[in-house]
């Protein structure tokens, strides 16, 4: 089990307000949140589109400021600048200046990240290799394909080694393969002991990547922890499947569990998880053939579903 | 270090508009407009050198203030639209640093564009035989550290507004520059005190681009008086400073959606 200590990103009652239209009405976008990242863990922040996924963010990375509360990396301000040496940042959908080549953008990063001169062209040219874009190093940016356009992202996040690493939709419009090198490239960030944060809304990518998660739906969130606890909290089931199965036994187990599905011969039927001993019991009494007994976890899309309906339920209520 | 992040931003800076064709063409049309100059002197058969130095020193001015304000309104804004902005805020850059940075960058750009139209000035001169002297270079000197007041101007207003908006803004900025001594004298000449105090204030407040203009001095081969000059300088560099100091409490409080 991957073991985190101490505290890397620490927020606390963070409140986002925007002025909207002329300035005099404020549409508030993050409603004081609070959540943790701890050291060498990957951590997902998910959820849907307009959640306030991006704007935590660009809280954390300077680029907007807290109306309240307060957001803290490595111990320091999110406003303070110095610290970021040890901090990088891939955007969602990132820009670069286009007249500059693959070689000289990252040469321009590595300057504005403090980095030694002597150590610039070394760390350039490894980074380069490490991203698989060193064929294209003296292309103009421009030339570049949005996959290798990610990549170069990565790259420059990395270029002056930093211990953690913010992510912005790293996968989001990228091809089975882009999504699969950009999985592989974090996970390397993990193997190397640094900190990644990412933020998605593809779930799949959070449950086969991240150590942790929060879920934030409308400014609020929903949930923090690790991934198997998480799946954990959902509700469990089991799914039991017959060969055989008295008529009597049948009708009392619908009554109690809805309707049994049929395939092939079989029935199969899901049980509450508490309630698979007692079920099996009887079936065996009743000389019922048992043919699978399957644990039914429940998928990381169908609690954050149900997070996001629970909290569209509450506004609706906080409505009527 | 802070400077060498100012100096990498201001170096990139310069790098995006030597390769951006913008600047080639109104650089094209300057050095093209100093050449045939020539020509308008050719149609008089007196002071014919004046011309040919008046329109070339004309020329210099005018297409420096075109080029800090076509160039300069979109020098933030265009970082913001394209989001460039969010990689390199993410370093440790402050963002008064990145507007320096950026002010630096189009100044240096600037500055070798005159030091190329004062070339192409100076070699048109000096092929039609028309006299060169010391003050013409002062005159050079004081007229680019005026477009480095008029950057200053499109810095800021790019800095929280769009470039439309930042251009009509510098436009206005220049025109006005170079009529507040008539404003001034319109105020002192005036019989109303408060006329005349209102004058005098928005004299203070608005910049005196004329008093970078020794083109007279220049083209007569007159003296330039050494405090007049030293003075215009304080005075462009003091204003500058000003006016980046207002862009900076501005940008610092703007949020990057």
């Amino acid at each position: 089990m991957r073991r985190a200590a101490k505290e890397i990103v620490r927020v606390e009652g963070l409140v986002k307000d925007f002025r909207v239209g002329l300035g005099v009405r404020r549409k508030r976008v993050l409603e004081g949140i609070s959540f943790c990242v701890r050291e060498g863990e990957i951590f997902g922040f998910v959820g849907p589109n307009g959640a306030g996924k991006t704007t935590t963010l660009k809280v954390l990375m300077g680029l907007i400021r807290p109306s309240d509360g307060t957001a803290r990396i490595l111990g320091h301000d999110v406003r303070e600048t110095e610290f970021r040496r040890h901090v990088g940042f891939l955007p969602e959908n990132p820009y670069f200046y286009e007249f500059l080549t693959g070689r000289e953008i990252l040469g321009f990063y590595a300057r504005l990240s403090g980095l030694a001169g002597r150590r610039i062209p070394e760390r350039v040219e490894m980074l380069l290799d490490w991203v698989g874009l060193s064929h294209a190093a003296d292309a103009r940016l421009r030339t570049y394909s949005k996959g290798m356009l990610q990549r170069i992202g990565i790259a420059q996040a990395l270029v002056h080694d930093p211990s953690v690493v913010f992510l912005d939709e790293p996968m989001s419009g990228l091809d089975p393969i882009g999504r699969k090198e950009i999985r592989d490239l974090i996970l390397r960030l993990h193997g190397e002991g640094k900190t990644v944060f990412m933020n998605t809304h593809i779930l799949s990518d959070v449950e086969l990547v991240c150590d942790r998660v929060a879920i934030i739906v409308r400014g609020a969130i929903r949930y923090e922890g690790c991934i198997a606890e998480f799946l954990d909290a959902g509700e469990l089931a089991t799914d039991l499947v017959f060969g055989r199965l008295p008529a009597s036994l049948a009708v009392s187990l619908e009554e109690r569990f809805g309707p049994l599905r049929g395939q092939g011969g079989r029935l199969e039927l899901r049980v509450p998880d508490k309630a698979v001993h007692e079920v099996l019991g009887l079936a065996l009494s009743a000389d019922a053939q048992v043919v699978s007994v399957t644990p039914h976890r429940a998928s990381l899309e169908s609690i954050f579903l149900s997070a996001v309906e629970g909290s569209a339920e509450a506004v609706a209520g906080k409505a009527s | 270090m802070a400077s060498a992040r100012i100096v990498t931003l201001a170096a990139n800076t310069m790098r995006e508009a030597i390769r951006s064709r913008v600047l080639y063409t109104l650089l094209f049309f300057a050095v093209v407009l100093i050449g045939t100059s020539v020509l308008l002197a050719t149609l008089t058969y007196v002071e014919g050198h004046r011309i040919l130095q008046s329109v070339g020193f004309a020329a210099i001015r005018l297409f420096g203030a075109a080029i800090a304000i076509f160039v300069g309104i979109g020098l933030i804004h265009r970082e913001v639209e394209r989001r460039t902005i969010y990689t390199i805020l993410s370093k440790p850059i402050s963002r008064a640093e990145f507007l320096l940075g950026k002010y630096l960058g189009l100044v240096a750009t600037i500055w070798l564009q005159v030091a190329i139209m004062g070339l192409a000035f100076a070699a048109v001169s000096l092929l039609t035989g028309a006299p060169l002297n010391v003050q013409i270079g002062i005159a050079l000197g004081l007229a680019a550290v005026e477009l480095a007041l008029v950057v200053a101007f499109a810095t800021v207003f790019s800095s929280f507004t769009t470039p439309l908006l930042a251009a009509l803004f510098t436009t206005g900025i220049y025109a006005i520059g170079h009529l507040s001594r008539d404003l001034r004298d319109f105020g002192a000449n005036s019989e109303s005190e408060s006329i005349r105090l209102a004058a005098q204030i928005l004299y203070r407040i608005l910049p005196d681009l004329e008093s970078f203009n020794f083109t007279t001095q220049a083209l007569h081969a007159l003296p330039i008086p050494s405090n007049e000059a030293v003075l215009a300088l304080v005075y462009g560099i003091g204003y500058s400073a000003l006016l980046l100091l207002l862009g900076v409490v501005v940008f610092e409080r703007r949020d990057f959606k």
